[in-house]
């Protein structure tokens, strides 16, 4: 990075920070800190929300997605509208009236405590996991890189995050992401004109995006039956809508932001919001990745994109190597040449440009597989490296600076949203009512402050340990779709039927937990649909458990 | 314990600034959510 690059970023972490610290002064009580005082307007709230959801690796990895897979990762958000409208309808007003500040406070009103604070505790085991990969990953990509320390970006990721929160609560997260929000989208667009103007010279956009369809990648929707295969237009409909109904009507990290609207009006506008703006976003971060997978085909792209990876590839020297490295080199100036004829609007391209697309791969599996091999056999995988590598190789001095501004903005206003929540659920889930009631509002603010900097400190160390963790992180990744969708069972017995009992939605969790645990293990269905299966099968569980422990009748 | 299947009360008579009520403020999204799938259909099949 050039200085100016560095002055950009600096400037922009102290702006950030300070700003967020101004933002959030004068809290008196927890509502303050928690909710912002219930004062907020849906732009800002709604821009939070949009916010929170996206983290670092949602910019650089869905932009290295689309360049290894395409743009079919975009029927993940097509749900999300019909999720929004059903949360409009249903959970936010039964949150908004019952003046809860934590989702799962309602559970106590309408069940028992039980309930609650399985569901609470829940929530804080995956989330605070998951916060320590949120924090790990876009740290690992910019410490390789970059070269800076992985250590380093860590601690100044979440501390930067861990002042402004930490001191202003809900407030400070709510006008820091907007601010970020605002960065994000800034260089959303940034991103996509540079890979336009990045096309070369008599390439129209037209021309690249008929390569990109050659090769797959504009695909979108599959409208295959298959409940395994990723992302087909089934699973995003259904399995999407059960996702995002969980993750925006049962994560409190989301339920914070849109109960901090000054009126139910406020809350659902600020969901709506996202309903008409998400999709097109993912359109556009998505089709920027398309453009860069475009872009390599006129420049050379490493043969891995890791660099780390690629020294210890050399220095271990495997005798496969210089024949892989040929072949790659090959089939690259073979694929460069096809990808001219698209330029030149030359009729017979196609099979020439798959041939050359499909031996450029298997080169490529080569070298993965020389990879793995002297790690032991671990899976390697640098889908994350390729959007970073193309802005530093691309970009323009000073833009390098606010892209990766925009990475930081991305993973704080994450971070932020969800040190916000867990703070929250433990002092109002656990801490007001297992420890200490009845403490001054002084008090209770100051334990919310601790209780922040506590779970900042938590993902931290999360994240230091995450690379020594390897395939664990996965199983984090996997521990909250076990349970996910079972939550969003239990608010559906909630709301949508009056006579379910306690002990049905709590036996009904259980059920529905173990269910999608075995549905995990022993089948092969994809993870978008553990949401339906927890979801459903925790709804049925409750009812049923509830005609069956329904007291009989008095007799005369 | 609350009331689950209560409808909501009438505090959402609040005015809805854009698309004048709920009911069309849901139905313009679900719409729109029905071009864009329509439009990523048409993007994806364009002969360019």
């Amino acid at each position: 990075m050039d200085r100016l690059d560095w002055v950009v970023l600096v400037g922009y972490l102290v702006a950030i920070v300070s700003f967020g610290v101004w933002a959030g002064r004068g809290n008196r009580r927890i509502d303050d800190f928690f909710l912002a005082g219930r004062q907020m307007r849906w732009w800002a709230v709604g821009l939070s929300v949009m916010a929170t959801q996206i983290s670092a690796i949602t910019f650089v990895g869905t932009t290295g997605q689309a360049y290894t897979d395409g743009m079919r990762f975009l029927v993940f958000y097509f749900g999300l509208p019909f999720a929004m409208v059903a949360l409009c309808l249903t959970l936010v007003p039964f949150f908004y009236r019952a003046r809860v500040i934590t989702a799962y406070e309602y559970l106590e009103k309408r069940f028992d405590s039980r309930t609650r604070t399985l569901t609470s505790l829940l929530f804080l085991m995956s989330r605070g996991l998951s916060m320590g990969v949120t924090l790990y990953a876009p740290s690992l990509v910019l410490s390789v890189i970059l070269g800076w320390s992985e250590a380093g970006t860590i601690l100044l990721m979440a501390g930067g995050t861990i002042v402004y929160v930490g001191y202003g609560g809900n407030k400070s997260v709510i006008w820091t992401d907007v601010v970020q929000m605002a960065v994000i989208w800034f260089g959303i667009f940034l991103c996509f004109g540079i890979a336009i103007s990045k096309l070369p010279a008599g390439m129209e956009l037209r021309d690249a995006l008929s390569l990109a369809q050659t090769s797959g990648r504009l695909r979108v929707i599959n409208p295959s039956p298959s409940l395994s295969e990723p992302y087909t237009l089934w699973g995003g409909l259904i399995g999407g809508t059960f996702l995002m109904l969980s993750y925006f009507g049962c994560d409190q990290s989301q339920v914070q932001r849109y109960l901090s609207g000054s009126s139910l009006t406020q809350s659902r506008l600020s969901l709506l919001f996202n309903a008409f703006l998400k999709v097109p976003m993912q359109f556009l971060i998505l089709l920027t990745g398309v453009l860069v997978f475009v872009f390599y085909h006129f420049h050379t792209p490493p043969l891995l994109w890791n660099s780390v990876e690629m020294r210890k590839l050399e220095e271990a020297a495997p005798a496969e190597l210089p024949a892989v490295k040929a072949r790659y080199e090959a089939a690259l100036a073979t694929r460069r040449d096809a990808a001219e004829s698209f330029r030149r609007g030359e009729r017979d391209r196609t099979g020439r440009y798959l041939a050359a697309s499909a031996e450029l791969d298997a080169a490529r599996k080569q070298a993965v597989a020389l990879v793995e091999k002297i790690n032991g056999g671990r899976r390697y995988n640098d889908t994350n490296y390729i959007f970073p590598t193309y802005i530093l190789g691309s970009l323009p001095r000073g833009l390098v600076g606010l892209v990766i501004a925009v990475i930081f903005a991305a993973a704080m206003s994450a971070l932020s949203g969800e040190m916000n929540a867990l703070a929250s659920a433990t002092m109002v889930d656990f801490y007001k009512r297992f420890v200490n009631r009845g403490g001054s509002d002084a008090h209770d603010l100051l334990v919310s402050r601790l209780a922040t900097v506590f779970w900042g400190g938590f993902a931290c160390l999360v994240a230091l340990q995450a690379g020594k963790l390897g395939s664990a992180i996965e199983v984090v990744n996997r521990f909250g779709s076990y349970f996910y969708g079972s939550i969003l069972g239990v608010f559906a017995l909630a709301v949508l039927t009056p006579r379910a009992s306690a002990a049905g939605a709590f036996y009904g969790l259980m059920i529905g937990m173990g269910t999608v645990a075995v549905v995990a293990q022993t089948t092969k269905v994809h993870f978008l649909w553990y949401n339906v299966v927890g979801a459903s099968v925790v709804f049925l569980a409750g009812l049923a458990l509830t005609a069956l422990r329904r007291p009989a009748p008095a007799r005369e | 314990m609350e009331a689950p299947g209560r409808p909501p009360s009438p505090d959402d008579q609040d005015p809805v600034p854009i698309f004048g009520t709920w009911p069309r403020i849901y139905t313009a999204v679900v719409v729109w959510d029905l071009i864009v799938m329509g439009l990523v259909a048409l993007f994806q099949r364009w002969p360019y």
